[in-house]
């Protein structure tokens, strides 16, 4: 397999990046995953977390050298994280389960499937257009289906970030599988986060990483997405991932080099939860030191 | 055995506080017997959550690991919010907070010490029923208290007869905010209540977006049934399945008055839309009661009056 990939998250103007984002490879298959934690604390984060690292320890469990079947693999990672997260939940007492988005795509034997849960999205081009995506389990998307808003709307929506399949909720996720789809060199598949499909339309995309090399392009991509959305911008995040040989200025990726068994993997270098410094962000000396003299200065106020 | 989270031994001086004795200790926290600095008693609790175990040895609080530590800090939010909540109300009928600091890598809220027994052990000790005088003293003046929280826009969200705290001289105190979240204003992300099976209402379940002063209302209801029935209402989560729950008017028609028996059964509906809007609703209707019908019990129930005053 040979192939250009790409990967970054952008915190935007949130106090924590809580999208989480992964590939791996063998020799034979390819695995990208994104997952965009739900929720203003940090249980967000975790969730997103357990969900790309299980998707990664599962298939460097499955995928000797192949998986056998790409769309159960996903599947049964997104149950299993499903349940990881509840389970997690009731083991640290947490008030509430941590809740994620995911998506996630495999290539494997030129063909690639995918699988998703709430309105991370992937985006195949080809040739600068649009040939395949994932539909949001969201409102909006269902407003849209029932014809009652237009699909240009559903980025100011107000409702936008309502969804009703994820990682962690109340009930069973909704996972969409999809068909299997030959992959063509040339052709761009993009996962990414609310953060950033709401802000660029994936034609405007297309034009982008069609016709320049995406190392190049895609930085500017993500940088211009967290411009966009200003001060009150999500976290943006992304794989794009041109597959085959180079044409352009990139040097690709071969997995011609990997022996059976061995596994090349990149997680994303934002917070994980064994950075101990990242954690403190949750809740900082500091904060705790304000909410402190905050209750401190309302007793005394409220004193008689 | 399980291993516990040591408590600080009698004798230890916190910040001007001495510790006297270990007096409860919850999921969240231990609760001591403390004395300030004038030798006045005082109540401490101490963030300390049970599910993980921090402190085997000495004082200071150390998360066993990264992720402990990311838990920890997670529930010390709550900590804050109880303490922000109960820092602005200042009524005879609430626990007051007289200080928050501090130490040992965790924190502290000091309360004012009372003297007495909860709703709890109180319905527990008892050998016979309540009287209906007892029941409408202690929740007309709990309802006061309630009130002013809820004008606070805080709900209380775990009332039960563990948080209803009975001084010496009968008057109830409203304790043990853990689970207060200021839900009653809007675009915050909500944190979902710890609740208790019998006492919390069906929203707190399920529909979260449906809180409101008639979860308390709820949690009212049920514990005043509980004064009379010594136990619990069915867990509401379990009456939405097959609602088992027999009104408090069938089981005790004739021995309380039937309009409290009404009250009752009116803030245990299973619709929110269908109990009590307000406390302040609830507190009208609990006062239009007619005073018992049968004149016989006056005599029993100021007896039991006594024997309770004597008891306590």
């Amino acid at each position: 397999m040979r192939f250009t990939i790409f990967q970054e998250s952008r915190k935007g103007a949130r106090e924590v990046n809580q999208d989480r984002l992964a590939y791996t490879y063998s020799r034979e298959t390819l695995l990208l995953v994104i997952a965009d934690g739900m929720g203003g604390h940090v249980g967000g984060e975790i969730a997103a977390q357990i969900a790309v690292r299980l998707f990664i320890e599962r298939f460097q469990q499955e995928a000797k050298p192949i998986l056998r079947n790409p769309l159960k693999f996903m599947q049964e990672t997104m149950l299993r994280a499903h349940a990881a997260l509840g389970s997690y939940a009731s083991q640290f007492s947490m008030l509430e389960t941590p809740r994620t988005t995911c998506v996630a795509v495999v290539v494997q034997g030129g063909q690639a499937y995918w699988a998703h849960v709430g309105d991370s999205r992937f985006y195949l081009l080809r040739r600068g257009r649009l040939i395949a995506t994932t539909k949001d389990h969201s409102k909006v998307q269902y407003l849209v289906d029932q014809g009652i808003i237009a699909p240009q709307d559903v980025a100011l929506h107000p409702d936008r970030n309502k969804i009703f399949s994820c990682l962690g909720g109340m009930t069973e996720p909704v996972i969409d599988l999809s068909k299997r789809t030959p992959i063509l060199d040339g052709d761009i598949l993009i996962l990414c986060t609310d953060g950033l499909w709401s802000v660029y339309p994936h034609g405007e995309m297309a034009t982008m990483l069609t016709s320049t090399p995406i190392l190049t392009t895609a930085p500017q991509i993500l940088r211009e997405a967290e411009r966009r959305g200003g001060a009150e911008g999500d976290n943006a995040s992304a794989i794009i991932v041109r597959w085959g040989p180079e044409t352009l200025a990139d040097e690709p990726t071969t997995t011609d080099n990997l022996v059976p068994g061995q596994f090349e993997t990149q997680v994303d270098t934002t917070v994980t939860l064994t950075d101990r410094a990242g954690m403190q962000r949750d809740l900082t000396d500091d904060e705790i030191e304000r909410a402190i003299a905050e209750i401190q200065s309302t007793i005394q106020k409220y004193r008689k | 055995m399980a291993v516990t989270n040591q408590a600080l031994p009698s004798g230890y001086a916190l910040l001007n506080y001495r510790i006297d004795r270990q007096i409860s200790r919850g999921g969240f926290s231990i609760v001591y017997r403390a004395f300030d600095e004038t030798g006045q008693p005082v109540a401490i609790k101490e963030y300390l959550p049970s599910s993980l175990v921090l402190r085997t040895e000495g004082d200071i609080v150390r998360a066993s690991s990264a992720e402990n530590l990311t838990s920890f800090r997670y529930g010390m939010k709550c900590f804050f919010e109880e303490g922000r909540a109960l820092a602005k109300i200042n009524h005879p009928n609430v626990v007051r907070v007289l200080n928050f600091f501090r130490a040992n890598e965790t924190v502290y809220m000091v309360m004012r010490y009372e003297r007495g027994r909860t709703l709890q052990q109180q319905i527990q000790m008892r050998q016979d029923q309540m009287s209906e005088r007892f029941v409408r003293q202690v929740f007309m003046q709990l309802l006061n208290g309630l009130r002013e929280v809820h004008t606070h826009k805080i709900l209380h969200l775990d009332i039960k007869p563990a948080n209803i705290y009975l001084r010496t001289d009968g008057s109830p105190v409203l304790l043990d905010f853990g689970a207060a979240r200021q839900t009653l204003t809007t675009n915050r992300p909500k944190l979902a209540p710890m609740y208790t099976p019998g006492f919390a209402a069906p929203e707190q379940y399920r529909d979260h977006d449906r809180l409101g002063p008639w979860t308390d209302v709820y949690g009212t209801g049920a514990s005043m049934f509980a004064c009379l029935a010594a136990f619990a209402p069915q867990a509401a989560d379990a009456r939405l399945q097959e609602d088992h729950l027999v009104s408090a008017k069938k089981i005790w028609s004739g021995q309380y008055s039937d309009n409290l028996l009404e009250v009752i059964d009116w803030c245990l509906r299973l619709d929110p839309l269908e109990r009590p809007q307000s406390v302040f609703a609830l507190q009208r209707a609990i006062r239009d009661i007619a005073p018992a019908k049968r004149k016989l019990t006056f005599l029993g129930n100021l007896k039991r009056l006594l024997f309770s005053e004597i008891g306590a």
